[in-house]
């Protein structure tokens, strides 16, 4: 054991890329909401970018470590100290033996990610350590991370204090948050005046945020075209007849508030789907308070994998960067 | 055959528009197909009751090649009749202290609590989809005559193994959840254990018949009355 929790925030969870491949048994990809700042976080200490790090919300933990590791903590800005002293951000810095990690209150986004150097090793539930409560998958037995937990890391060999990621390189959701939906399945339901409403009405975080989905208010009501319910789908035009939701998918039931359906979602239902967010924009969501403003806006095929490939490319060049960053002799 | 997008790695095949033993059979035939054709550009492949959601890599592959493969894939299906798979056998102890709806639902029925099993356990039923919950399958059809509208309001913690009717649907509970389906009993088997190979006793396309048994049985099967 190297990593005990003193006090576990508002809601600490072990995320690491989660469990593709499971939809068909009801079980979603779950996985760190920000896969960037988990990818980004884990680079820093030298880990795979896939090693399970902490997904805290809003409000940080206080952790104190038996052994000594290299710590790096990403996403949100959430003012870190180790024994009081303050510590920067999208940087790596070495917490000793005894010391302890705590943090300020937060200045900007959601969801923040610590990496420890070699990785949280708690056992792994269909190849994930991700924390799916609703399935008890995965974390601590199957729940979040909670006071008094002793987490075991894995060994590491390949950390260093010091390094850190340009400020350009580091992704935030901008003001209001650009969201880009790729129209989809029942997008022909909608209106023409109500899906051109969907894009142009500034709408904004619901508290309803988790990380089952997301959900917005603000918009105008949507406007169905009039049609024929097909047996099995219930009387209200909002509803389908039961069918699988992609991870993205924005469910609109009662045609009212948007929900952007996040990495815990379920796998599927019987409510209306317009489109999907795209994966480069899924990110964002996961550092949105509520309340903060939101734009949608439209994209095509071309646009989502050229936005995919551009965050791809990002992470290379940081990859790059830490690569070189040593400059002085070990 | 209609294929859309539904995102930028997900594709959506619907292979009709109602729900029947026919149109379930089409997709997982469907799936079957799919999956040879696209190998390891496939992440996931996710019946439902009339369409098929197929989540490719998007690293490696685009939605043209997909639509293309999946499409010449399904085009070469013979249509088959809706009486493949397996038949898996469920055991059930019902009654009234594990099935808290029984009684009213007999009731509302017009039935016996009797006629309500015999009903439930006289019908083959086919495994729909598996969504909502890991491991929660849905079932259809249940007779006409013991289909029970949701209860109003849900329940807050329905425990793990409870055997309930919603429409003309019906499910065991694969763990503790809420939920708002009607309970008439409880099954002893585990529906979902993710330490197992497979982690489900049932796959889309099987059917399913319900077994009554006793309470004695239900205990010494591991079940659980609490």
């Amino acid at each position: 054991m190297t990593l005990k929790i003193i006090s576990h925030g508002l809601s600490t969870s072990i995320q690491d890329l989660g469990r593709p491949g499971y939809f068909h048994l009801g079980i979603p990809m779950g996985g760190a909401m920000d896969r960037f700042s988990l990818r980004v976080a884990n680079m820093l200490v030298g880990n795979p970018e896939d090693v399970a790090c902490l997904e805290v919300v809003f409000l940080g933990p206080k952790i104190e470590f038996t052994k000594s590791v290299i710590v790096a903590v990403t996403g949100a800005e959430l003012p870190i100290l180790v024994d009081g002293e303050p510590r920067d951000t999208w940087s790596s810095f070495e917490v000793k033996a005894g010391q302890v990690l705590s943090f300020e209150f937060l200045q900007a986004g959601a969801r923040a990610y610590i990496a420890i150097s070699g990785g949280i090793d708690t056992p792994t539930a269909l190849g994930s350590r991700s924390t799916y409560p609703i399935g008890a998958l995965g974390g601590v037995d199957g729940r979040n991370v909670q006071t008094g937990d002793e987490l075991p890391v894995g060994d590491s060999s390949n950390s260093k204090a010091g390094l850190s990621v340009d400020e350009k390189l580091r992704r935030l959701p901008d003001t209001p948050a650009r969201l880009r939906v790729l129209p989809g399945l029942y997008w022909h339901r909608l209106t023409e005046a109500s899906g051109n409403n969907f894009f142009s009405d500034e709408w904004s975080v619901a508290p309803e945020a988790d990380r089952m989905g997301y959900r917005f208010k603000g918009g105008r009501p949507l406007e169905f075209v009039d049609r024929e319910q097909p047996f099995g789908a219930g009387a209200d035009p909002s509803n389908i007849v039961d069918g699988c939701y992609c991870y993205g998918s924005i469910q609109v039931p009662g045609g009212k508030e948007p929900i952007v359906l996040h990495r815990d979602a379920v796998s599927g239902g019987g409510y209306f789907t317009l489109g999907a967010v795209i994966s480069a924009d899924m990110d964002f969501i996961g550092q949105l308070q509520p309340h903060a403003p939101v734009k949608f806006e439209k994209i095509d095929m071309a646009g989502a994998n050229s936005a995919r490939a551009e965050r791809k490319q990002m992470l290379e060049i940081i990859r790059k960067e830490l690569r070189q960053e040593p400059k002085t002799q070990p | 055959m209609e294929l859309h997008s539904a995102g930028e790695d997900a594709i959506m095949l619907y292979l009709g528009e109602e729900t029947s033993p026919e149109v379930s059979a089409r997709v997982q035939a469907a799936a079957e197909a799919i999956k040879p054709a696209l190998g390891a550009d496939l992440v996931d492949l996710v019946p439902s009751y009339a369409s098929l959601l197929i989540i490719y890599d998007a690293m490696h592959t685009d939605h043209l090649s997909v639509a293309h493969r999946v499409r010449t894939a399904v085009a070469a299906l013979q249509t088959r009749s809706g009486t493949e798979g397996r038949t898996v056998v469920l055991p059930v102890y019902y009654a009234a202290e594990v099935g808290e709806d029984l009684e009213s639902l007999a009731q509302r029925a017009g039935l016996s609590t009797a006629e309500v099993i015999a009903l439930h356990t006289g019908t083959e039923y086919r495994v729909y989809a598996i969504g909502f919950a890991p491991g929660f399958a849905y079932l259809g059809q249940v007779d006409e005559r013991i289909a029970a509208p949701r209860l109003t309001t849900p329940r807050q913690k329905v425990p793990r193994g409870a055997v309930a009717i919603a429409d003309r649907q019906t499910a065991v509970y694969p763990a503790v959840s809420p939920g708002g389906w009607n309970l008439i009993g409880r099954c002893p088997v585990r529906m979902f254990d993710p330490d197992t190979e497979p982690t489900m006793p049932v796959t889309v396309g099987d059917r399913v018949r319900f077994e009554p048994i006793s309470r004695e049985r239900f205990v010494a099967l591991g079940g659980d009355l609490a």
